[in-house]
């Protein structure tokens, strides 16, 4: 089982690999959209760290909406989801490799750009670790979840904004909770009970997810 | 290749309903190992549909489908008989040749050497492209890609939806034998094709959707 796990994460990171080109946009998409803040809104230091919570997570959640189409639609156009479900192992298993190898590659380069970002938006060193934190568990909830809405809408013309109203809503509690969470973090609050709703989601989505993302992937072949 | 055990395939009533027009109703079919059946019907008459719903993608509107006397609704055991190649045939385009093959044969969970795999692809006369990738082949190269893969997996139930569709005569002689080999080691048959398949006749059943 874990085998097949890895087998399938490889053979996705592989992919990626081939086509790195595309790999940079949704960072990109990410890092620029957070500089226009201080450009469009203003400048000033004690403003920008108030709103810096916020931004920087309404800017993860839209990130992740548009890096997420890829995670499916090739493997409809080649004929690969049907083998996942033709394949000795679950198919459970095999979409959260799919997944897992989908945040590597979209939801890890934006753990690395953190600090770069909390620098840009005057958040305080003591809120970086929570930042990061915070990143880390939800970033993955936003992939399960995001999942769930592209097997959904892969076999629709037309299905990316009807992916956003779909997933955004979805997206909410991760969005209270870990900006909630870095708001406390900067005003020198506790901030655990966030950052445990946040990893309660986790592991509800770790379970649940692949079971939606399976039955909708069904759905969407028939 | 592995000897299979003998099985049968039937399906009974089978219906199907696209939007709110009826493809076809009351198939029935019944395979036994060694045995191939060819779909046949003219275009849209629900050739693929018919494939899709014996692979278990699709749910019939109506009837059954039976895998040695037990329905195969709940039973992820039959799909794991099964190996398909549709339209699109399941080949990675941003994997080179031996990576596809390498890949796909993990996730069916049989395990051929490297040696053995490159056997194949010698096999499907991919040899010296085995380290280009999929996407820099020709369709006809593509779709031996995908024959090599069904040779890999070892599955008893072979689906395949116009398994010809590009492919030079020689190598249409050639995956012939292949198949024949196929139904000699206990296999099964289900195709669709627009061309002659030149198989024992003794093997060969037939279903046409158009005059149903």
């Amino acid at each position: 089982m874990l085998s097949a796990l890895l087998t399938i994460i490889r053979r996705d990171l592989l992919v990626a690999f081939r086509r790195r080109a595309e790999l940079m946009n949704p960072i990109l998409f990410y890092v620029i959209v957070v500089t226009l803040f201080p450009l469009g809104v203003s400048p000033d230091q004690a403003f920008l760290s108030q709103l810096a919570p916020g931004v920087v997570w309404v800017t993860a959640l839209l990130a992740a909406l548009i890096s997420m189409e890829s995670i499916f639609r090739q493997d409809f156009d080649d004929g690969s989801v049907e083998q996942l479900f033709l394949s000795q192992h679950p198919p459970t298993v095999l979409i959260l490799g799919k997944v897992i190898a989908h945040w590597l590659i979209t939801g890890l380069p934006m753990l690395i750009i953190v600090p770069l970002m909390a620098l840009l938006l005057y958040i305080p060193q003591q809120a970086i670790p929570t930042l990061f934190v915070t990143v880390l568990i939800g970033t993955p909830i936003l992939s399960l979840i995001g999942a769930i809405g592209v097997a959904l809408t892969a076999g629709l013309r037309g299905g990316g904004v009807l992916l956003g109203l779909l997933v955004l809503p979805l997206y909410i509690p991760v969005l209270i909770f870990a900006s909630g969470a870095v708001s406390a973090a900067i005003e020198g609050l506790p901030y655990s009970g966030h950052v445990a709703m946040l990893g309660a989601g986790l592991i509800l989505a770790l379970i649940l997810a692949p079971l939606a993302i399976s039955g909708s992937l069904k759905i969407s072949m028939s | 290749m592995r000897t299979q055990e003998v099985s049968v395939l039937e399906a009974h009533d089978l219906k199907c309903v696209k939007g709110s027009t009826e493809l076809f109703s009351n198939v029935h079919l019944e395979l036994q190992s060694g045995e191939a059946l060819v779909v046949e019907g003219s275009n849209g008459s629900g050739k693929t549909s018919l494939l899709r719903i014996l692979c278990g993608f699709n749910y019939p509107a109506d009837g059954e489908i039976t895998w040695n006397g037990e329905s195969v609704e709940g039973h992820e055991s039959y799909q794991q008989q099964i190996s398909y190649i549709g339209h699109a045939s399941g080949v990675k385009l941003d994997l080179t040749v031996i990576e596809n093959l390498v890949f796909a044969q993990r996730l069916v969970g049989s395990d051929r050497t490297e040696a053995e795999i490159k056997g194949i692809i010698r096999a499907v006369g991919l040899f010296k492209q085995r380290n280009i990738l999929t996407r820099k082949l020709s369709a006809g190269q593509k779709r031996r890609v995908a024959l090599a893969r069904l040779q890999l997996e070892e599955r008893q139930l072979w689906i395949l939806d116009e398994p010809l569709t590009a492919l030079d005569r020689d190598f249409v002689t050639e995956f012939e034998m292949v198949l024949k080999n196929h139904l000699e080691q206990k296999g099964m048959l289900i195709v669709t094709t627009h061309r002659k398949l030149k198989l024992p006749s003794a093997l060969m059943k037939q279903i046409n959707l158009s005059s149903l």
